[in-house]
């Protein structure tokens, strides 16, 4: 027992104030910092010393700096579809947890002999059921369990393994003992963030990092990925392996794209995969595919909806048959969250003597199960001490305080009890204090050729109070780096090793449809957004000077340019070109922010992240960073526009800039510079076709106007050196192939794409999409300008009208021609109809 | 008795279906009373992938995929099989209800243990506390198991209406009990439900019944339908088949198809399809006796 004299802040007894003296020194809980306050465990002193040095403010500043690498990285959840929480799994909090050499070496030996036991059981499980049948285990463990999956029985995984990959939750108990609380083998999650956590903290404490001996996470992600790879069942050469995530409506879809990134494996769903006689293939713009191993991310029961009945469009029909034929390894196999069983750790202890001869080296959370009369008389008898749950399903709801024991009574057997945990607490940073927390530790192991082995570190999962520590939610805990120290100097073995060029075009060009899809689209929207935004600049810019908005001559041609893209409502039948100021503005302002308007920039800004976030795994670190700070759009309603919409702009070209530059030249940079082209061609065309008609009014500023707007100013001044003319103007953005912004350099852009796609026919031209871009380039350039003139304020325009129809026609026939032959494949969820089958009469 | 069985199921698809992958249940499977002769399936078009399996619980199961576009997929099983009489022990000989629940519970012998797996909830069937009220008054203490079973059957069969349109494949067990009316499916669903309710094993089983035409009318080919009714166990004697719809034990015009904890588990033909639009299914089951 701890002195109740000591549970008192330390702060009342040291003399020069340490940072940790707020920190309130737990009665009945263990302290991972302080034997006593205001002492310091020897292995917390050189971080207690080093924070102290540091101070408050810079403190601050590094928490600051952590909450924006964590977001510039992307990992937060989706913060345009929630305003208000920008809810955040396992946020970073900066103080990171040592643990000391001798005492992870325990954990260690402790976790790798747990792994192994459950996969001893899981392979009798869902093979000779040895245990079932020798009454080792209860048969309701089996057959009252939904987490043991019937059609999965009888499968021998193809790569052997039945448990690859494994988690568990720790925590120290009142005793300074280590205990398991929960163990994963479904899906196991946060392996993702404990590599984000890493990365962060060591670039925000990087002398303290460097000096002291903490052992790397590298060569864990070496060791899993190598052990996959010299698995017999795959290839020896360009395997196929996949990580299947659910996609981004996950909310921890960033973990799902950060690790396909470090392990360079593609990051697909669902309805990327395909099974076709009996064997997987990843949909690709080429063909087909093989895939010969899955990382699988999501949920035994959404794995697959055909054999498991579950109308969910996240898995892959048919997964499970492919399984049952060996023709696929799938790490883990479906049926894996066996393990997740709460109830199955009350097991453990004796299966462990009779499968393996030894003891359980890591003691289980104390619990009862309420299917045998002895634990279901202890639970009844202690009811207020202990705390009542599901025994095999933990989604279950618990049941409530008063129905508990009739609950029990009715179907003991699903039910267990467990003690209240008391979990040891963190000091944590808490905006200019140390606090205290609860901590969990989620650590992690994977199956080697060796045997398991656990990566030296982990999550460390906390929260203000136990409840939310247990059973809350990512989004309202917190996270930590787990520092494992070490006693030898550690290799220098860099983490950022793996976070290379994006994975998939470094194996092949080819890609998947649906990321195609998804760049084709980012490609669009980026346009769009610029287009837009560069409109609405010219707009702002002219009604921040002194003129009144009547006396610009060129404004009613900028407002017919928003009202042709329906960002502005159509002038009313009596109203004039201009509306009066106060409308005018209310207008402006629902383009900028109104988010319920299809076409504001806000909009538009929300689908090019949408887009991005789609195909996260094939964007730089950097381009997803810059993404990121679009957000700073909607955050900022009241700062000035101009200033807005200039660092917008800046925003959208530095991203393009550098997810254009990261990517090498294959087909998903093709199919995104493909959205831009049609984007743009379309965009231009529609400028000239609205201005056309009012540039050769009484004033030319239209004309400059149409210039600015088509980003073309700079380059008109610089070859022309003269006024604003009519021919010139328009030769710059139709015709002019070296002009970027010119409609025949879109063109030519599209016929060099579509050459380079895959193709059915060796013949050059002869798919519709390659005809259909050489007729638009062939077009542009027999186009005669040579009779263009204004002519009593009317510019002569004959064969040009119907020119930009064409375009226009043709732009859109395009489009679909593209879709149809390569992305449909694309199918919208749910991609399969279930026929559940006739009824019995 | 030896049976001529001819299953058909067909799809229509209002557009075509690129890919189709499909699970079927319409192997008969060898029980005590049941010799499987023969049993062919052809599938049109013919799949590009056929694979057949034994499942957890025994019966025979087949999945196939079509991968090439196709409007229109057809089963068809035909299978001959020879029953013979089941050899049910006296209602009133057989152990009381609680002693049989207690020695599932207790599960000592290997035959207890596998019966063990049909006493828990399953996919399709909740044990509410409805279904434990209305299996209550057949099973006073003491009650013969198979005696108590027998008169459950008998007043669902009494007291239930048989209602084509008044049920879906989805219609959960609480509902038919609050409506009183379904098809067979339904009954066996609601007989297994109460009988769980009890600690007691039931299985779903489908199958095959010869209908009978009215005296001097003429048998109407492919008019029947699959059937489905509960087994029960009884601890030494095995499994006795009940029929709820019919309210009868289950003789040797009874065909077993498949069984597992309720319907979900042995689905004659389920599927899934890529494409195709609307689709439009058509079943017929004809059972002729074989000289």
């Amino acid at each position: 027992m701890i002195d109740p004299e000591l549970n008192r802040p330390a702060a009342s007894q040291a003399a020069p104030a340490s940072l940790f003296g707020t920190v309130v020194f737990p009665g009945d809980a263990h302290c991972e910092a302080f034997s006593s306050p205001a002492r310091p465990r020897e292995h917390w002193q050189p971080l207690v010393t080093a924070l102290d040095a540091t101070g408050a403010e810079t403190l601050n500043l590094r928490q600051d700096r952590v909450r924006r690498m964590r977001h510039e990285d992307g990992a937060t959840y989706n913060p345009f579809d929630d305003p208000t929480g920008k809810g955040t799994p396992w946020s970073l909090e900066m103080i990171p947890l040592p643990i000391t050499a001798g005492e992870w070496a325990g954990l260690e030996a402790g976790l790798i002999q747990r792994a192994r036991l459950l996969e001893k059981i899981l392979a009798d499980t869902y093979g000779p059921q040895h245990l079932l049948k020798e009454g080792r285990i209860p048969s309701e463990l089996v057959f009252a369990n939904p987490h043991f999956l019937r059609p999965c029985h009888g499968i021998q995984p193809a790569g052997g393994r039945f448990l690859t990959y494994y988690a568990a939750d720790l925590y120290r108990g009142a005793d300074g003992r280590f205990r398991v609380f929960r163990d994963y083998g479904g899906n196991p999650a946060g392996l993702g963030y404990a590599l984000e956590n890493r990365i962060v903290i060591s670039r925000v404490f990087p002398e303290l990092y460097h000096q002291t001996q903490i052992r790397r996470l590298a060569p864990f992600f070496h060791s899993f990925h190598h052990s996959l790879i010299q698995r017999a069942s795959l290839r020896r050469d360009d395997p196929g392996i996949v990580l299947l995530s659910p996609g981004p409506d996950s909310r921890i879809y960033f973990e799902h794209a950060l690790l396909s990134r470090y392990l360079g494996y593609p990051l697909v769903e669902g309805q990327d995969l395909t099974v076709r006689n009996g064997k997987v293939f990843l949909k690709k713009l080429a063909g087909l595919e093989p895939v010969e191993a899955i990382i699988r991310l999501t949920s035994d029961d959404s794995s697959d909806p055909f054999a498991l009945r579950r109308e969910t469009a996240t898995g892959v029909a048919g997964l499970i048959q492919v399984s049952r034929e060996q023709n696929i390894d799938i790490v883990n196999p479906i049926g894996s969250g066996f393990v997740d069983t709460p109830v199955l750790s009350v097991f453990l202890p004796a299966l462990c003597q009779q499968l393996t001869g030894e003891n359980l080296l890591l003691e289980n959370h104390p619990a009862w199960w309420c299917g045998t009369a002895d634990g279901r008389d202890y639970v009844l008898a202690n009811l207020e001490q202990l705390i009542v749950g599901p025994a095999m399903d933990r989604s279950t709801p618990p049941p409530l305080p008063d129905e508990r024991m009739a609950a029990i009574q009715a179907s003991p057997h699903t039910f267990m009890a467990r003690e209240p945990v008391r979990p040891s607490v963190v000091p944590a940073w808490d905006r200019s204090s140390v606090n205290s927390r609860n901590t969990l530790l989620r650590v992690f192991a994977c199956a080697t050729d060796e045997g398991f082995t656990v990566m030296p570190g982990g999550l460390a999962i906390t929260a203000a109070d136990v409840d939310t520590l247990i059973s809350g939610s990512p989004e309202h805990q917190q996270s930590k780096d787990i520092w494992v120290l070490s006693d030898q100097p550690v290799e220098p073995f860099s983490l950022m090793g793996g976070l290379q060029a994006v994975a998939e075009f470094r194996r092949s060009s080819d890609l998947p449809s649906r990321v195609a899809d998804h760049l084709l689209w980012l490609g669009r929207y980026l346009e769009r957004a610029e287009g837009l935004v560069r409109l609405l600049r010219s707009v702002f810019r002219r009604l921040s000077g002194e003129a009144r908005p009547g006396d610009i001559p060129e404004l009613p041609f900028l407002l017919n340019l928003l009202r042709a893209d329906r960002i502005f409502p159509p002038v009313p039948d009596d109203g004039f070109d201009i509306p009066r100021y106060r409308e005018l503005s209310a207008h402006l302002n629902a383009a900028l922010y109104d988010k319920d308007r299809p076409e504001s920039v806000v909009a538009i800004l929300k689908r090019v992240q949408d887009a991005a976030r789609n195909v996260r795994d094939r964007l730089s670190l950097d381009s997803w960073r810059v993404i990121n700070r679009l957000e700073d759009f909607a955050d900022n309603p009241a700062s000035d526009p101009l200033e807005l919409l200039d660092d917008t702009l800046f925003t959208l070209s530095a991203f393009s800039g550098l997810a254009m530059e990261s990517m090498t030249r294959g087909l998903g940079w093709r199919f995104m510079d493909m959205g831009r082209r049609v984007e743009r061609a379309m965009n231009q065309a529609g400028l000239i076709r609205i201005g056309l008609p009012q540039v050769c009014g009484e004033f030319r500023s239209a004309l400059e106007a149409l210039l600015e707007v088509a980003d073309s100013i700079m380059t008109y001044r610089a070859r022309y050196r003269s006024a604003y003319q009519l021919a010139p103007v328009l030769d710059l953005l139709i015709v002019d192939e070296s002009n970027p912004k010119s409609l025949a350099f879109q063109f030519s852009q599209l016929v060099a794409h579509v050459e380079h796609l895959p193709r059915q026919s060796d013949r050059r031209f002869a798919s519709p999409e390659e005809r259909l871009a050489l007729e638009m380039l062939t077009a542009v350039r027999l186009l005669d300008l040579s009779g263009l003139r204004c002519s009593k304020g009317v510019a002569q325009t004959e064969g040009l009208a119907d020119f930009l129809d064409l375009v226009d026609v043709r732009l859109k026939d395009f489009t679909r021609q593209i879709s149809a032959h390569y992305l449909t494949r694309v199918q919208a969820t749910p991609h399969y109809s279930t026929i559940p089958g006739d009824r019995q009469p | 008795m030896r049976y001529c069985i001819t299953h058909k199921t067909a799809y229509r698809y209002s557009e075509p279906a690129s890919l189709s992958q499909n699970e079927l249940f319409l192997h008969p499977r060898e029980t005590v009373t049941q010799r499987v002769i023969q049993s062919r399936l052809t599938i049109v078009p013919e799949p590009q992938y056929l694979h057949q399996r034994m499942d957890y619980f025994g019966n025979i199961a087949h999945v196939f995929m079509v991968q090439q576009p196709h409007e229109e997929l057809a089963m068809s099983t035909v299978s001959r099989v020879e029953t013979s009489l089941p050899v049910t022990p006296a209602a009133a000989g057989t152990p009381p209800w609680e002693t049989v629940a207690r020695r599932l519970a207790a599960h000592e012998s290997p035959a207890e243990l596998e019966a063990n797996q049909f006493v828990f909830v399953s996919p399709l069937i909740a044990i509410s506390p409805a279904a434990a009220a209305y299996a209550h008054p057949s099973f006073p203490p003491g009650t013969p198991v198979l005696t108590g079973a027998l008169d459950l059957v008998h007043r669902i069969f009494t007291e239930f209406t048989y209602d084509k349109s008044a049920t879906t494949v989805d219609t959960t067990v609480d509902q038919v009990l609050a409506d009183r009316k379904g098809v067979c499916q339904d009954f066996a669903h609601v007989a297994i439900s109460c009988l769980r309710a009890l600690g007691l094993a039931a299985r779903y089983v489908s199958g095959y019944l010869e209908t009978k035409p009215p005296p001097g009318k003429p048998r109407l080919v492919g008019a029947d339908a699959s059937h489905a009714w509960i087994s029960l166990f009884v601890p030494d004697a095995g499994w006795v088949d009940l029929d709820p719809t019919n309210n009868l034990i289950a003789g040797e015009s009874h065909i077993t198809v498949a069984w597992g904890r309720d319907y979900g588990d042995v689905t004659p033909v389920k599927g899934v399809v890529m494409g195709g639009g609307v689709h439009s299914l058509s079943v017929t089951v004809d059972v002729a006796v074989q000289a």
